[in-house]
């Protein structure tokens, strides 16, 4: 048994749990019996060549994705069997950003941001002022938490992309999530506004002690930021362990090409 | 660019290579290779484009286009202004009256056409459907409700509903459906799917994330296709006059009935000095809409940018987080030129849709009568029957394809003239270019009733008149369709051809003919297409083919022979687009 998977029975460890999950699309293996556990209120982040499922296993766990076998539980939450109105009472908890920010660029600031309140709402939603003064106004207090204030009525594509991020993570915070997910955040940024954002985040999640699940492909920001990493390599789990202490030599290994059998030593 | 040319470089000197040094040692001759065997698609598709050919050829022939009867309309036309002259204009109150008739109906089919579309096109897109039953019922009715003309619509609803507004503004706008519900797919199919992914991981429900992203994101393009249906259908409720639709259109087929030609002129004027003035105030707002004007304009058009700057530019920005006396977040926008440009244009087209909704004076008194009476209505029209008419109506059927034919052809042979001489990388200066686009701009504003009716009362009635007037309206599109797709074509390609010391006419077609080749002819089969739709519609005003036969079937109730022409139009209308869409595809 590795590490990884013994950790399964303590609770505190369990705030997202995988079991021997795998993901095929078609003839691709995405996920190869991937069993891991995150803790709560800690910032883990996902390393791994592109194309190795960081984004697939990011995806499992609001349900995005249901695994091809195995499970997922997010707060508790079978998501692999969860229904339609289980999955949405799961994702109001569970934020998330994305690589391309994902806003829609004609729309302004505020409305982008209050559009991360939907999963709370009930009913279609059309213009800002459609929505609840109470949500607007939570909106307006999370852009000027990322320092966007100034921007609430700018129409979102005209924003530099760091500028872009933090709007997106406005729009995960305004859900009050307990987790937050994060697939590639800086890999569309510059240095500079990488560092932004990365500093904006790992601020946000320890006053909110959020869970946090972030991929990244740049080692030494992930050194930096990150309480534990997991490595992943062609869909399987193959480090797993504090960031403390952790260099550069460490983490090499998740990048090599490796053997089959030399698999499981690794993972341990 | 860099990337570009090393790219293309390193493929060069990769085959040619061995190639030189082969030659240069021994002088063998080198063989040449097996050409590649077309695929049996592509032979297909050509040997259907040469049948084309061949079919369009021989309609001219069979219609008798041809050099005589263009003499002995010349001695017409001088009759024909003899007879309009003096212009006979009715007084400016009633011509007022007609006209606000006319927009009224045309208005609010367009914002039905709109209501009823949206719908249709979001189960229809691949990214919003709610499954692939959904996606194919939508497909379905967008086909049919294009392959089915205003026309017989109209025909249809009016025996339902009887006279009034409401047949005529149900008429177009169903048929609307087939364009609009398609260009909205396509614009929603070619969406980002991020936003709406991100709404989706917060807990938003289909509905929610639809409202919340994906109408946002092509609020730009569901105006501007709007607004260019409504220029269509203003030229189309013109045509339903012939069989009731009210407003100018009725007038002006009142008119040419009774053999007014003075008033007829008159009207038809006005009707195209009223299509050409709203198309340029659509075409302005349409391109400020989508962004493709320059900044800080003057004016009207100024205006028009201000009304259209929600979607394009940037509000400025507002200020730090403030705070009300009772602790509460302030939101305020500013309300600087453009959002209240914003808000006057919703506000006016809020005005005029209602007002429209008003003129139009809609009787829903009897509605729910006329629905309940839908069975047995709908039983006059079964089972469909030819009565004695069969070899009539389907020789008139085949005039009407022929007149699809020859006018393409024709429309087709003067476009490529006047399409060459407009593109800026082919025509000799800047001004020639711009003269020949001005000249396309003017025939593609002329509406193809106008144009048959001119023709009507110079070569008489019959297929001829609607062959030249779908043949001229045709210059318009092709005459476009040409000069874009050659100003589309790789110039660098054309100058490699140069450097080698051709001429520009080697240079026309060796590099830029055979470079815009497969859309050319896309284009083409496209206007073929629309052509002989057109010739079912032109019909009813006498312009030769099918139509006339559906006018008067209607006019003295036999239902079954409607229903029978109905089918033999709807039958060839879809085998045409097939015909199209197939050879389009296996020549891409
Ligand atoms: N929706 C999908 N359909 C088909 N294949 C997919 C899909 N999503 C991911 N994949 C495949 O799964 C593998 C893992 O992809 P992904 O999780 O995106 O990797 P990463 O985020 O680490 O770059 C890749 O081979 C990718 O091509
Ligand atoms: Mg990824």
């Amino acid at each position: 048994m590795t590490a990884a998977t013994s950790n399964r029975n303590i609770p505190e460890l369990g705030a997202i749990r995988f079991e021997n999950v795998t993901k095929t699309f078609g003839s691709v293996t995405a996920l190869d019996d991937v069993s891991v556990s995150f803790a709560a209120n800690k910032i883990n982040v996902l390393l791994g060549l592109s194309g190795s499922g960081k984004s697939t296993m990011l995806r499992h766990i609001n349900g995005l994705h249901k695994p091809s076998k195995g499970g997922v539980w997010t707060l508790g939450t079978p998501v692999h069997s969860a229904g339609a109105a289980t999955l949405r009472g799961l994702r109001n908890d569970v934020g998330m950003i994305f690589q391309q920010f994902h806003l829609v660029e004609s729309m302004s600031v505020l409305e982008n941001v209050c559009t991360g309140k939907l999963g709370s709402l009930r009913g279609p939603r059309f213009g800002l002022w459609s929505y609840p003064r109470a949500v607007r106004e939570a909106a307006m207090e999370q852009l000027a938490r990322v320092g966007l204030a100034d921007k609430a009525f700018q129409r979102a594509g005209t924003l530099s992309g760091g500028q872009q991020q933090r709007v997106a993570i406005a729009r995960a915070l305004i859900q009050r999530p307990t987790v937050l997910l994060a697939d590639e955040p800086v890999a569309s940024l510059d240095p500079l506004s990488s560092a932004g954002v990365i500093e904006l985040l790992t601020r946000i999640s320890r006053e909110e002690n959020l869970t946090v699940i972030c991929s990244l492909h740049q080692v030494p920001i992930a050194l930096e930021f990150a309480d534990r990493i997991v490595g992943l390599n062609a869909g399987r789990v193959v480090l797993d362990r504090p960031a403390a202490g952790m260099t550069h030599d460490d983490v090499d290994g998740i990048y090599a090409p490796i053997p089959v059998d030399e698999r499981t030593e690794l993972a341990g | 660019m860099t990337v570009d040319t090393d790219a293309s470089h390193s493929a060069h000197t990769g085959i040619p290579h061995t190639d030189a040094s082969h030659t240069g040692t021994s002088h063998a001759k080198v063989p040449l290779p097996p050409r590649p065997r077309p695929s049996a698609n592509r032979i297909a598709a050509g040997s259907t484009l040469v049948i084309i050919l061949i079919a369009a050829i021989w309609s001219v022939v069979a219609l008798e286009i041809n050099v005589a009867s263009m003499v002995r309309s010349l001695d017409n036309a001088g009759n024909f202004v003899s007879r309009i002259f003096p212009l006979d204009f009715p007084p400016l109150g009633e011509l007022l009256v007609m006209t606000g008739q006319t927009l009224a109906i045309v208005v609010v089919a367009t914002v039905l056409a709109v209501v009823l579309s949206l719908p249709v096109a979001l189960f229809a897109a691949a990214n919003t459907t709610s499954g692939p039953v959904m996606r194919g019922v939508s497909r379905t009715i967008i086909v049919m409700c294009r392959a089915v003309p205003d026309l017989i619509f109209a025909i249809v609803l009016f025996r339902l509903f009887g006279l009034g507004a409401l047949p005529g503004i149900l008429a177009l706008g169903l048929h609307s459906i087939g364009m609009v519900g398609k260009l909205y797919a396509d614009a929603i199919e070619e969406l980002d799917g991020g936003p709406a992914e991100a709404v989706r991981s917060a807990g938003g429900s289909r509905l929610q994330w639809i409202t919340s992203t994906v109408i946002p994101q092509v609020m730009p393009q569901l105006i501007a296709t709007a607004l260019h249906r409504f220029d269509i259908n203003l030229r189309t409720s013109v045509l339903l006059g012939y069989v009731g639709v009210g407003g100018i259109g009725l007038e002006l087929a009142n008119a040419l009935r009774t053999m007014q030609y003075q008033r007829g002129m008159a009207l038809a004027l006005v009707i195209l000095a009223l299509c050409i003035a709203l198309e340029m105030l659509s075409g302005a707002i349409r391109a400020s809409l989508l962004g493709r004007v320059p900044a800080n304009r003057r004016g009207v058009l100024g205006f028009i940018d201000r009304v259209a700057a929600g979607w394009i530019t940037a509000p400025r920005g507002g200020r730090e987080l403030q705070r009300g006396k009772d602790g509460r977040v302030r939101i305020a926008p500013q309300w600087d030129r453009e959002r209240i440009g914003r808000f006057a244009g919703v506000a006016l087209t809020i005005a005029i849709v209602a007002l429209a909704t008003v003129y139009a004076d809609l009787d829903f008194s009897t509605l729910a009568e006329d629905l309940l009476a839908l069975p047995q209505v709908l039983g006059t029209f079964l089972p469909p029957s030819p009565q004695d008419l069969i070899d009539t109506l389907l020789e008139a059927m085949l005039v009407t394809v022929q007149i699809g034919l020859a006018a393409t052809l024709l429309g087709l042979v003067l476009a490529l003239p006047i399409g060459v001489f407009a593109a800026r990388n082919v025509a000799s200066s800047g001004f020639v270019a711009n003269l020949f686009r001005t000249i396309i701009v003017i025939i593609r504003g002329l509406p193809e009733l106008i144009l048959a009716i001119v023709f009507i009362v110079i070569t008489g009635l019959g297929p001829i008149a609607g062959t030249l007037a779908l043949a001229i309206g045709s210059v318009g599109l092709l005459g476009k369709l040409v000069a874009d797709s050659l100003e589309e074509t790789d110039v660098r390609v054309q100058d490699a051809v140069r450097a080698t010391g051709a001429t520009p006419i080697q240079v026309f077609f060796a590099a830029t003919l055979r470079q815009a080749a497969p859309q050319f002819i896309a284009h083409v089969l496209y206007q073929l297409d629309v052509n002989i739709r057109s010739a079912t519609l032109l019909g009813i005003v006498g312009a030769g083919g099918i139509g006339f036969y559906l006018l008067n079937a209607s006019r003295v109730q036999e239902f079954d022979v409607v229903t029978f022409i109905i089918v033999m139009v709807l039958v060839t209308v879809l085998a045409v687009e097939a015909v199209a869409v197939w050879t389009r595809k296996a020549l891409r």
